[in-house]
């Protein structure tokens, strides 16, 4: 009895020095992710510092627009089923004249501003236009089928001195590759993202892959430079009138 | 008055000088396939209404030729996220405001709409005292 009492005392005694430690970690800021593959210490010192308010628009960099990011250097190598989608392809289709939000690889170009907030579990992406967030998970979770969306699913990792976010689980956009060149993208498109710091500025390659549509993966590299302080994101608010509005103005290349 | 101050009253100053200038329109869509930005179109009338919106802001006019015939012209103008940040409110150009506008016609056989327009009074004087209105580029998309 009194030897299954100590094995009892000896065993609250362990799981009470686990419980001490887990919360000491917590109290440093130490959060060890439990679950994947890509288990790592999160030390808020030892991570690039991405955190802040982003400005992407022209003050740090060109416009988005039929060759932006998009030209003749990088511009993606389009299989025959691509091309056939581009000849058809209607302006009028495009779902953003609905207020339909833009995904990867386009949004990280949208020019406006964006926040990035780093948890010890997840890195957030909130994007001005459009009202947008994005979370990449860094616990190592695996996606579900319920994970199937117009921004697909993200996982993620430190390495060295960047983030790297790979995604999938992307829904079919008659748009998706961007949304002034009429290239779609297929359930098969994967982005990989890798997030750095060069002084001042935020900078990021964006690699996109679909074997659907392109032959090969095709990539461009930006920059956001910091907001001004106490910047902060107002609300997009799409509103679908404004939204379909230019649409009348632009002979349709259907006619009925 | 010290030198900050000096450069805050010289700064409004100039910005009263200058005036209201809408940024250039920041992209969601390209202007090419709806506006031909070779050809330049002009009319007059008075507000009809300001859709200050996202993803593009709208403004309304109605005009009238000779014969009373009255055309209903739509401008498209920068997202309000952005014109918001340059000092444009819904209620910059109020209903029954009579301006002038001047910009790029838009291309749909029977459509009456306008791009990258530069907004002023009917005698091209600028709408808000000492500036003017104007949306010098192509709108954002």
């Amino acid at each position: 009895m009194s030897t299954t009492r100590r094995s009892i005392t000896r065993f609250d005694r362990f799981r009470a020095s686990v419980a001490c430690g887990t919360l000491l970690a917590g109290a440093l800021g130490l959060t060890v992710a439990s679950t994947g593959a890509q288990e790592q210490i999160y030390d808020p010192t030892k991570i690039p510092a991405l955190e802040g308010t982003w400005d992407g628009t022209p003050r740090a960099r060109p416009v988005n627009s039929e060759t932006v990011p998009w030209g003749k250097d990088n511009f993606p190598v389009l299989n025959e089923r691509a091309k056939a989608y581009q000849k058809v392809f209607d302006e009028a289709l495009s779902p953003k004249y609905d207020c339909q939000p833009s995904s990867s690889p386009a949004i990280q170009y949208d020019p406006y501003s964006m926040q990035v907030l780093q948890w010890p579990d997840r890195v957030v992406f909130r994007y001005e236009k459009d009202d947008q967030i994005r979370t990449i998970w860094l616990d190592g979770r695996k996606p579900t089928i319920y994970d199937w969306g117009l921004q697909g699913f993200s996982v993620g990792h430190y390495e060295g001195d960047a983030l790297i976010a790979e995604t999938d689980h992307f829904v079919f956009d008659i748009t998706g590759f961007d949304d002034y060149n009429g290239i779609p993208s297929s359930q098969l498109k994967k982005v990989r993202e890798r997030y750095w710091r060069e002084g001042q500025e935020l900078k990021v390659t964006v690699t996109v892959e679909d074997p659907m549509f392109l032959k090969q993966p095709a990539s461009y590299t930006t920059r956001w430079l910091p907001q001004r302080p106490g910047y902060k994101l107002s609300a997009w608010d799409c509103d679908p009138e404004a939204s379909r509005a230019p649409v009348k103005m632009m002979p349709q290349k259907y006619k009925d | 008055m010290n030198l900050r101050r000096w450069i805050e009253v010289g700064s409004v100053a100039v910005i009263g000088m200058v005036g209201l200038t809408a940024v250039p329109a920041i992209a969601h869509h390209s202007a090419a396939p709806f506006y031909d930005a070779t050809k330049k179109v002009s009319a007059q009338g008075s507000v009809t209404r300001f859709l200050f919106k996202n993803p593009h802001s709208f403004l309304y006019f109605e005009s009238s030729d000779d014969k009373g015939q009255k055309t209903e012209w739509q401008i498209e103008l920068g997202p309000a996220a952005s014109l918001t940040r340059t000092g444009w409110t819904p209620e910059t150009l109020k209903p029954g405001t009579a301006i002038k506008a001047e910009g790029q016609p838009s291309r749909a056989e029977g459509s009456h709409g306008m791009c990258c327009a530069k907004i002023t009074k009917p005698d091209g004087s600028p709408i808000v005292a000492g500036g003017r209105v104007t949306e010098e580029q192509q709108p954002p998309r």
